[in-house]
């Protein structure tokens, strides 16, 4: 590693580096072993896990993945919930921002207090009823049903009103002046200078989405609409169910992959969309 | 932005259709079991199969084959899946035919969750005379059948003979077993000595039922009649406390593992780390298989009793059955005829489900040649006999076996005392059975 | 992380640029009957619900405030207020100092720093049920990755998911190590922001390093502080997954948290009207984290 300016020149410098180089470690560590098991037989792993440290080693749990596991279709469900919700959202958020920010109708700040009330609720705390009205509709086990509650959350109305606030009045004026209707000036001009706002909300709802575990697990409880996050659940509550050890940890790897993947590319964006919204 | 929202909410339409639709012809089989796809997702030849998991597989697998026209879409749960069929049901997406364990039904039955099948059983040749005495019981209800009976399962003492050898508990080449606390303690100690390994392999971590069919199994065997109100448990009495001082003891003494869960205990009693195991019947075909390998610790050494009898008073043990059950549900003729074709279907190959390590649900299983000719069958073909289930009229059986074991868990590992222990059981499951509100409305 | 974007909200009345009238209200319309249907809908009929005793398919009785007594009777569950106050503990301390130590020492331009951040941040983005499948292969007496270490020092493993007195502590670790990419995260994020001239009238002062944490560094993201605890503290009250899937909640009661009992009352119990007294408590214990966060950051805000 290039850590020319850590390498140091002082004592404390030198302890630091240690410290974080430690904590580095207890980071990978368990991917680490986990991979490592993921690349072992499940007989020999049945027989004694400490195999492990040593050869032979085999893709065979991967190999079996491919032919025999649903991780496939979980993707899919993932990929439509996620994206259907990111987009619910972006496009919920961005006309209730700017119609909080910048339009003026009755009742209009007792409405955005009553919203930001909203971030108080925590999605448990409304669980059963909204499970029984989810119910009394149909929308379980559908992809709108999956949807729908990340809709509800007002942090990315929140994120969006914000911005449009930034953004100085004159900005509208100048477009007004040109005869631009409101929504124009709303379509044209002003969501385009909100673009960063779109991206960081974009990644954080399509995260959120990705990672969620609690509705799915209630709603989409039948294994066709298993997202990845529930699916994975349903293989390791009862470990001793599973096709072994191996295969698990084979079928956890394989599906921390994309979002890893995706996180290595994207990870200045990410970084920003999952820490902006708090600063 | 309208247009694309437009857009949006049309695909998003689309696609919540495509999520549940079923084919005419497709029935979802929704069960536990465990998955096994990898090794069996495949393979069609179930007399090849080996365990619980394989054996479903290919059976489904088989008739997949068998039947064309037949979509068969099969849903693996986590064990018992009660919790996931529950939410189903409440939403109106249940699976077609369902797993369910025969203490489980009351609960469902008496919600109007359950079709009654008798009828529709008979019509296709699978005759509910023709279940054993424990299965007809489990799947009965006020005189309707309301499901069918697949095995009678019970928790079982699987041994391993090398260490019994070792420890002098052998004559006749057969297990010596105690036939009291003190004598099961004595034993116990005896094995500890020459061997160095407890005497009991026990899923003592996160595993909350074995607690209380363990529980059950002593209770019955004192005649205690625990429920004799089945709105209401008896569990400060001596009778539970014994029990629960035993199982003490034997933590305390280091006779039994401790911390293992399901999976490490399953795996620990065949990587030889102790000499009896606790568990259901359903671990026979793959222990005997295993006997069969060389150089392991269970080579030529494995052999499989009911609990033995510590009390004087009753030869009983806690048993209970898998049954496959149909929620109530709209169906095709199609669909209702398939689930049926299937039912059939597994009905005619009870004998290779029987491999596992369970008791077969009919009785022409059960007396057929093939059957008895199967390894320690005679072992334990007294708990048809003997074989217990909680009585009739209990609720909301899974949850309070949860509850006790919750309960029991820290008594036995010494974190509490007995007394509190049985104590907050009891309150917790009286607690628990006092607000059920039952279908008729009962304040 | 819903809730920390509360601080930032800034209602001072906005001029009107445009008419104040009905129509301007369609564009607030969609999300507003969504929230209403899928929150404050929910959130009132849970209130009501709770004032009754109910099964999951349907029958209900009104029984006014009983499950309310019950639960404050309740020793299970009043474990669970104890095991989530405890958690959190266990967790928010050492998620903010880990967090803060960590963004210190990588708040530089090198490459190597950029490559440990992107590392420590990395669990982040996977999800609970691949968190507790790794953790669970770390912890597990059996062959587990702790345990095989163990045994290479001729040490006995430990059951750390086994053991009354372990078990949260070793969910807590679970989850500061998949959490502890945000702390750092907004710590580095405030750490850019404090003025450069801060640090140059320091330099001048000849100024120690340490000196200048203490006096420069640290009031500068003094706000930054308060805020991730609030946030960490609203989040790990809502610890489920953790605890479902590595203990379900044992042993002996002591990993359960109330998340999870809600969970277990209603759809395994059955008792809905129970399960959403409890939910209740929960809320009003948000609700006190939420207003806390927003009465702290005002004043920040104002001072």
């Amino acid at each position: 590693m290039a850590a020319g300016s850590m390498v140091g020149r002082t004592l404390s410098d030198r302890l630091i580096l240690v410290a974080v180089i430690v904590l580095g470690i207890v980071m990978v560590a368990p991917i680490v072993w986990a991979l490592g098991l993921s690349l072992k037989t499940n007989a020999e792993l049945m027989v004694d896990t400490s195999s492990v440290l040593h050869a032979p080693y085999t893709l065979q749990n991967y190999w079996d993945l491919v032919i025999g596991s649903p991780v496939f279709r979980w993707f899919v469900n993932s990929m439509i919930v996620s994206l259907g919700m990111t987009i619910g959202v972006l496009v919920l958020s961005s006309l209730a921002g700017y119609g909080f920010a910048r339009l003026e109708f009755p009742g209009r700040d007792i409405i955005f207090v009553l919203v930001l009330f909203g971030l108080a609720v925590p999605e448990q705390a409304v669980i059963i009823p909204r499970h029984q009205l989810f119910s009394e509709l149909g929308l379980h086990n559908t992809y709108i049903g999956l949807i729908l509650p990340g809709l509800s959350t007002s942090f990315g109305v929140f994120l969006m009103t914000q911005y449009f606030r930034a953004i100085p009045r004159e900005v509208d004026e100048a477009a007004m002046l040109d005869n631009a209707t409101r929504f124009q000036v709303f379509w044209r001009v002003l969501l385009p200078m909100t673009l960063p706002a779109q991206a960081t909300l974009g990644i954080y709802t399509f995260l959120h989405a990705w990672n969620d575990y609690w509705w799915p697990l209630i709603s989409g409880t039948n294994a066709q609409m298993y997202t990845v996050t529930v699916g994975i659940a349903s293989t390791q509550i009862n470990f001793a169910e599973s096709a072994g050890l191996g295969f698990l940890m084979a079928q956890a790897i394989f599906a921390a992959l994309p979002i890893l993947i995706v996180y290595v590319f994207f990870q200045k964006y990410i970084v920003r969309a999952v820490s902006g919204g708090a600063t | 932005m309208k247009r694309r929202a437009f857009a949006g909410l049309a695909g998003a339409a689309l696609l919540a259709g495509c999520g549940v639709s079923q084919a005419p012809n497709e029935i979802v089989v929704q069960r536990f079991f465990g998955t096994c796809n990898a090794q069996y997702g495949s393979q069609t030849d179930v007399a090849a199969a080996q365990t619980e998991c394989g054996i479903i597989t290919t059976l489904i697998n088989k008739f997949r084959a068998e039947n064309p026209d037949i979509k068969v879409t099969v849903s693996t749960v986590a064990w018992p899946g009660y919790n996931q069929l529950s939410a189903q049901m409440a939403t109106g997406d249940a699976p077609d035919v369902v797993t369910m364990h025969e203490s489980a039904i009351p609960d469902f039955q008496s919600r109007h969750l359950l079709e009654p099948m008798g009828e529709e059983l008979r019509a296709v040749g699978v005759e509910p005379d023709n279940f054993t005495e424990a299965s007809l019981k489990g799947v009965t209800i006020a005189g309707n059948v309301w499901g069918m009976p697949f095995d009678t399962w019970a928790p079982l003492w699987h041994i391993n003979m090398n260490y019994f050898r070792q420890a002098g508990l052998v004559r006749d080449d057969k297990p010596i077993l105690p036939s009291s606390p003190e004598e099961l303690i004595e034993q116990a100690r005896q094995f500890k000595k020459a061997t160095g390994k407890p005497y009991f392999v026990q899923a003592l971590a996160n595993q909350k039922p074995a607690y209380s069919r363990n529980l059950y199994t002593y209770l019955m065997q004192q005649d205690a009649d625990f429920f004799a109100d089945p709105k209401r448990i008896k569990l400060r009495t001596p009778e539970a406390r014994r029990i629960v001082e035993m199982f003490r003891t034997l933590y305390e003494e280091g006779l039994t593992t401790r911390d293992q869960d399901y999976a490490a205990a399953t795996r620990g009693f065949m990587n030889g780390d102790g000499g009896v195991y606790l568990v259901g019947t359903w671990m026979i075909g793959d222990y005997e298989a295993e006997s069969r390998r060389p150089d392991r610790p269970l080579s030529n050494g494995y052999t499989v009793y009911p609990y033995p009898q510590l009390f004087p008073e009753k030869d009983a043990t806690f048993a209970d059955g898998h049954s496959w059950v149909m929620p109530v549900k709209e169906r095709t003729p199609q669909q209702r005829q398939a689930v049926y074709r299937l039912l059939k279907f597994l009905a005619d190959n009870n004998f290779q489900w029987a491999r596992t390590g369970h008791l077969p649900a009919f009785t022409s299983v059960i007396e057929s040649a093939e059957f008895k000719a199967l390894p320690y069958r005679d072992n334990i073909a007294k708990i048809a006999l003997t074989g217990t289930p909680l009585p009739a009229g209990v609720e909301r059986r899974f949850a309070i076996e949860d509850t006790i074991g919750e309960e029991l868990a820290p008594a036995i590992a010494g974190q509490k005392s007995v007394e509190a222990a049985l104590f907050d059981a009891e309150h917790r499951v009286n607690d628990l059975l006092f607000h059920v509100l039952a279908t008729s409305g009962e304040p | 992380m819903s809730v920390a974007a509360a601080h930032v909200t800034d209602s001072r009345e906005t001029r009107s640029g445009a008419r104040g009238d009905w129509s301007s209200l369609l564009y607030v319309a969609p999300f507003l009957l969504i929230y209403i249907v899928l929150v404050v809908y929910p959130l009132f009929s849970g209130m009501w619900l709770s004032l009754h005793k109910a099964d999951f398919f349907g029958e209900r009785v009104f029984v006014g405030l009983e499950n309310f007594t019950r639960l404050l009777a309740d020793k299970v569950f009043l474990g669970t207020l104890w095991n989530t106050f405890y958690f959190i503990v266990l967790t928010v301390p050492a998620l903010a100092i880990i967090g803060l130590g960590l963004a210190l020492a990588l708040n530089r331009t090198t490459r190597a720093a950029a490559v440990l951040r992107g590392v420590f941040f990395s669990s982040s983005v996977l999800s609970v049920t691949i968190v507790t499948l790794l953790w669970r292969v770390v912890f597990i007496p059996d062959g587990g990755f702790i345990a095989t270490v163990l045994e290479m020092f001729g040490k006995p493993p430990v059951a750390f998911l086994s053991d009354e007195d372990l078990a949260l502590p070793a969910i807590a670790i679970t989850t500061i190590w998949w959490c502890i990419g945000l702390p750092m995260m907004l710590f580095l994020a405030a750490l850019q922001q404090v003025p450069k001239e801060l640090y140059e009238a320091a330099a001048l002062d000849n100024a120690g390093r340490w000196k200048t944490l203490w006096s420069v560094t640290l009031p500068s993201i003094r706000r930054t502080f308060a805020l991730v605890i609030i946030i960490e503290i609203v989040l790990q009250f809502q610890l489920f997954g953790q605890a479902q899937l590595m203990t379900l909640g044992g042993p002996n009661n002591a990993s359960r948290p109330i998340v999870l009992f809600i969970y277990e009352v209603g759809f395994n119990r059955w008792d809905i009207g129970y399960a959403a007294a409890a939910a209740q408590i929960l809320f009003g214990l948000i609700l006190m984290a939420a207003l806390a966060q927003y009465f702290v950051a005002r004043r920040k805000g104002e001072a």
